[in-house]
């Protein structure tokens, strides 16, 4: 029975875009239903698979059609949901999940919300295949499902100027990332005459010729586009920008995710070359380089979205960062930040979706003061901004924590400089990311509110919900993220690992010591240094104390006045005397040394981002060209 | 584990020694003792030693104005968010031997909750809706960005000098290599490291020529503009935790391992030390110098004390 | 206990704000000078603060302008409770020479209790210091008063 879940949740979801696309027509009420359901039945299934394979460590094989390798080849399409996958999976279908409730709220305005609910479920529908596909071929058949989606979807609200002209790019940079992908499927089945990963892998074994290893720098530069690694990053800010919020989130919290896992799977699993230290290095710098260069582009920006779009980028340079360490730790902590990433960044572009639909723009330097008028929205941005700066003790602490701890160790245990720069550009990408989400908290949040927006008022509850449920699951695997190691991290990146179960599942028993397999060995990290509850406890029993001091001195103490009604000087901003008046210092007025002795890297960085499709193409091109090229020189 | 003496145990390291009574009340002597010897650096005879405790008890007993612009529970908030981080602190930095609470990655904690109460002046700064805040906040956060780069060198020099080829990040690690091999003062090729760390402690506690986020002269004291009573008093209470903190990390990364074992010695001993960091890095540099610009204060900072800490990782990497 | 801590802070750290309201820059100068290394006022914890918010004694100098006078009411009712205001020569007194023109809405005590008031034109540093030490006191008065 559990085998039939994996593809009963995938061709649900499909089924359900068919159906909405042929009876959405009837009623609203019918094509939100429709979505709404599939969505559920999915994420019910597909958590159902938690006990299972993440607890018991099943590993679980289905074959299409029951067709079932013949002669030792298998032909057909083979779904196995790892315990690597159903992480993605799990993160995937939460995401999707929430988004679709919070589409109900959001979409309030729009049109052909029927074209919307279809391509949302085939966008779900292709990810959710992707991380738990067991075939290469139906990999890369889900992501030009999920690319071309995902540039349907950027072009939905297409009277914004913005919304073609991000669709285009994303358009024409995902196909060469697709292309790039299928010559390297081609190149591999011209190899191993088969498409299963299990297989393949064994076949390969860590070994390396010259087709193979220019197959391998085509996947994964295929694979890098779409997870936006700079310099592959060029389509994300825009389309990320321009797609409807509750579809931001998905790019943010799916699309780059899926991205992320075929790297892993291609790395660890498919092509084992994760020992050999051109790897490591290549990855490491390429991550560095990524948070590095998405910090301080979102620190520019003056848009909400935009900005979030490019810490979006940057937050995946710490995954791939400490994936690319090729430690066990590493792939952990890395894959923890990925979850994280998932949860937090979803959560501020939900609250950005929130603000857009209040006030109409997310432009930082006309909204201001908006956390009278929306407390929940408030907290709720503060919850993930605090997350995604790494502050106890949220769950982005406890990720980064593990990420710089990863990769310092690697730099101590190998020596090589490198790894300690990377360390280093990692803690400084974190205040730097603190200090972008201070400036949206002064610019949206809190400063004073723009006249134009005095009758703004919170967003409903179906919106508010999916930001609680996040802002929750934020906090709660901050604190409990020894329970998120144990039943989700650990058997996830263990499964990674140990390549020869993966096999032996697919291909029978012994397959893989036959092809003379071997695992890389999985040692449990030890995170015993930090225990947030206590700390938590403690934080508690401290605001007690200086609550119940301030309440015993009450007598003594000052009164604490507050505005009744009635304009009061007593209660008006200071201006040095002047009338109070609307003078709200908003997102490009902040930072102003910063930039200035910025000025040089920033006139450069606005040269190489253009805006121009063959320059961002012709960056893709030569970057992966860099990719293949060390590849051949060091990996042979 | 969590029986009632373990929890009365932690309940009293929270709350007296190290941790807030004991952190606020030195945090006020080393504001004093700053105060009185610029004062007598520039030839006055300055406040009493006990001066900032007068201006916060003052503090309390005034009225707190809300500005109708602000938001009530963040702007109450915020300074109890920093207090209670900065308390915090105290029990992960050993005094000499004593650490109240060990654990195998310290520093990355203190490094972040250091932070906390910087972020709880910028959010609170920012939820009082004053353009003066506003501008003082984005220079807080951009000196904030300026020194962090030193500090973060110099804290992975110290655990490389410490780990060699393995990972240190424990405080309490950090102190027994010292009891071993003497303070890291004393070998050479962390002198830089230490020069910058000395560097780094007054633009973390915001005095001058680093307090260009609270300049009272041009931005009405930034973020702190809209504040009146109880809370200020926190904040400039936190000011001054911030100080022994800093300092006291600095003695503990630099001058650690001196203790004698009786652990009200030690405290007395680390006391002392604390108070001759303050009046070396803070009092002297405040007494002779005029308020930086924000600009060369962050290019300072990136360029200069960054270098001085990049040389000392590099000469530790090389096994020096 | 802890109230008469409080009381007694009240004296020892009185924190002074500034307004000038179309002085001729005398006054202003004479209580900078109150507060150089020759004077010295930070020996009694004397500090000139950046807002009002935080302010505990107003020192106005000058005749009040009918430019400055809205400016001024509206600070000194940002000042929180207890609060001194001590005017500063002779200007917001009488309006000295400036007395009876068009353009001059003094004197002081028309708008707000005046506490301490330090004549001269300009006052010598130690007739500031006495004064602002007598507002101090009166300070201390007013807090012991507040919570009667």
């Amino acid at each position: 029975m559990i085998q039939h879940f994996p593809v009963m949740a995938v061709m649900l979801l499909f089924l359900g875009a068919f159906l909405v696309a042929i009876f959405g027509r009837i009623s609203p009420f019918i094509r939100d239903g429709i979505a709404i359901l599939t969505a559920t039945i999915s994420l019910i299934l597909i958590y159902a698979l938690i006990k299972p394979v993440m607890i018991d460590g099943q590993i679980i094989s289905y074959w299409m059609g029951n067709w079932e390798p013949v002669e030792g080849y298998a032909i057909g399409i083979g779904y196995e949901v790892d315990a690597l996958g159903l992480f993605f999976g799990l993160l995937v279908v939460t995401t999707f999940w929430l988004s679709g409730i919070y589409s109900l709220g959001y979409l309030k305005k729009d049109a052909n919300k029927m074209h919307y609910y279809t391509l949302y479920l085939m966008l779900s529908a292709s990810v959710l295949g992707l991380v738990l596909t067991g075939d290469l071929f139906n990999m890369f058949i889900m992501i030009e499902i999920m690319t071309f989606a995902s540039v349907a979807l950027t072009a939905f609200r297409n009277k914004q100027d913005i919304a073609l002209e991000a669709a285009f790019k994303y358009l024409v940079l995902g196909s060469i990332g697709s292309s790039m992908t299928l010559a390297g499927v081609a190149l591999i089945y011209r190899v191993c005459h088969t498409l299963n990963m299990a297989q393949i892998s064994s076949i390969i074994g860590g070994q390396f010729n010259l087709t193979t290893i220019m197959a391998f720098g085509l996947i994964v530069s295929g694979l890098c586009v779409k997870s936006y690694i700079v310099p592959f990053h060029t389509p994300a800010a825009d389309a990320y920008t321009a797609a409807p919020t509750s579809i931001s989130m998905i790019f943010s919290g799916m699309v780059n995710k899926a991205g992320v896992y075929g790297i892993i799977r291609m790395v660890y699993v498919v092509f084992r070359a994760m020992d050999r230290s051109s790897l490591q290095t290549l990855l490491v710098v390429f991550g560095a380089v990524t948070m590095f260069v998405g910090v301080t582009m979102a620190l520019a920006q003056h848009d909400f979205k935009r900005l979030l779009a490019f810490h979006s980028i940057s937050q995946i340079g710490y995954v791939i960062t400490a994936i690319g360490l090729g430690t066990a730790l590493g792939l952990n902590a890395g894959l923890f930040h990925a979850m994280n990433h998932t949860l937090f960044k979803g959560l501020l572009f939900l609250t950005a979706g929130a603000v857009l639909t209040a006030t109409g723009t997310t432009n930082l330097d006309k909204l201001g003061g908006l956390s009278k008028k929306m407390p929940v929205t408030t907290v709720c941005f503060l919850v993930g901004a605090f997350s995604i700066s790494g502050l106890p003790p949220f769950n982005g602490f406890a990720s980064k924590w593990m990420v710089y701890q990863a990769i310092y160790e690697k730099a101590s245990s190998s020596g090589n400089f490198l790894f300690a720069a990377a360390t280093i550009t990692a803690l400084i990408v974190s205040v730097m990311t603190l200090a972008s989400f201070i400036k949206v908290t002064q610019a949206v949040f809190f400063g004073q509110v723009n006249p134009e927006h005095s009758e703004v008022s919170e967003v409903p509850f179906i919106m508010q919900l999916p930001m609680v449920i996040m802002a929750l699951l934020c906090v709660a695997t901050g604190l409990f993220y020894n329970k998120v190691q144990e039943f989700l991290l650990a058997p996830a990146a263990k499964a990674a690992l140990s390549v020869t179960n993966y096999i032996d599942r697919m291909m029978g028993e012994g397959y893989a010591e036959s092809a003379g397999v071997a695992d890389i060995l999985w040692q449990p990290a030890s995170f015993s240094f930090w225990n947030p509850l206590v700390w938590l406890v403690l934080f508690v029993v401290i605001f007690l104390a200086v609550y119940i001091a301030i309440a015993t001195g009450r007598k003594n103490r000052g009164a604490i006045l507050e505005n009744g009604g009635a304009y009061d000087p007593k209660y008006a901003t200071f201006f040095s005397g002047e009338q109070e008046e609307f003078s709200q210092v908003g997102g490009s007025d902040l930072f102003w040394g910063f930039k200035t002795d910025w000025k040089g890297y920033y006139k450069v960085m606005q040269g190489l981002h253009s805006g121009i499709v063959t320059d961002y193409a012709s960056y893709i091109v030569m970057a992966a060209a860099v990719i293949i090229l060390v590849m051949f020189i060091c990996m042979r | 584990m969590l029986n009632i003496t373990n929890i009365l145990m932690l309940l009293f390291f929270v709350l007296v020694f190290p941790g807030a009574l004991f952190t606020s009340a030195v945090g006020l002597w080393l504001a004093g003792v700053d105060r009185k010897v610029v004062a007598r650096m520039q030839h006055r005879i300055g406040p009493p030693i006990r001066q900032p405790l007068y201006d916060f008890l003052k503090l309390l007993g005034k009225e707190t104005i809300i500005p109708h612009a602000a938001n009530k529970t963040v702007y109450l908030g915020a300074p109890i968010v920093g207090f209670i981080s900065l308390a915090m602190i105290m029990l992960f930095i050993p005094i000499m031997g004593f650490t109240a609470v060990s654990g195998s990655a310290d520093l990355i904690v203190i490094l972040y909750l250091i932070t906390i109460p910087g972020v709880a002046l910028i959010v609170g700064g920012s939820s009082s809706g004053s353009p003066y805040a506003g501008i003082g906040i984005s220079r807080e956060m951009v000196t904030m960005m300026a020194y962090e780069l030193p500090f973060v060198l110099v804290l992975l020099a110290v655990a490389r000098k410490v780990g060699g080829g393995a990972l240190v990040f424990s405080m309490q690690d950090i102190a027994a290599w010292q009891a071993a091999n003497g303070s890291l003062l004393f070998h050479w090729s962390m002198i830089p490291a230490a020069l910058a760390m000395l560097l780094v402690v007054p633009a973390e506690v915001g005095t001058q020529p680093f307090d260009v986020a609270e300049a009272e002269t041009e931005i009405c004291e930034g973020p702190l503009v809209e504040y009146s009573g109880a809370p200020l008093g926190l904040f400039k209470l936190n000011t001054a935790m911030k100080m022994f903190v800093m300092s006291g990390l600095f003695t503990a990364l630099f001058l650690g391992g001196l203790g004698t074992g009786i652990v009200a010695l030690d405290a007395l001993i680390f006391v002392l030390i604390c108070t001759l960091v303050v009046i070396l890095c803070i009092s002297t540099i405040h007494a002779v110098t005029a308020r930086l610009k924000i600009e060369h204060l962050f290019k300072f900072y990136w360029t200069f004390v960054a270098g001085l800490a990049l040389l000392s990782l590099i000469l530790v990497w090389c096994g020096l | 206990m802890l109230k008469k801590f409080i009381d007694d802070s009240a004296l020892k750290s009185p924190w002074i704000y500034h307004i000038n309201t179309g002085s001729c820059n005398g006054c202003d100068i004479e209580l900078v000078a109150v507060l150089t290394p020759r004077y010295d006022a930070e020996r009694f914890g004397f500090k000139l603060a950046g807002t009002p918010r935080h302010a505990d004694i107003v020192v106005v100098s000058g005749p009040i302008t009918s430019q400055s006078k809205e400016r001024l009411l509206r600070t000194l009712a940002q000042v929180p409770e207890p609060k001194c205001v001590v005017s500063l020569g002779s200007c917001p007194r009488s309006g000295n020479v400036f007395k009876g023109s068009y353009s001059i809405e003094g004197p002081l005590e028309k708008y707000v209790h005046v506490d301490v008031s330090v004549a001269g034109c300009t006052p010598k540093p130690e007739a500031i210091m006495e004064g602002l030490y007598k507002a101090a006191q009166i300070l201390k008065e007013k807090r012991e008063a507040m919570k009667k």
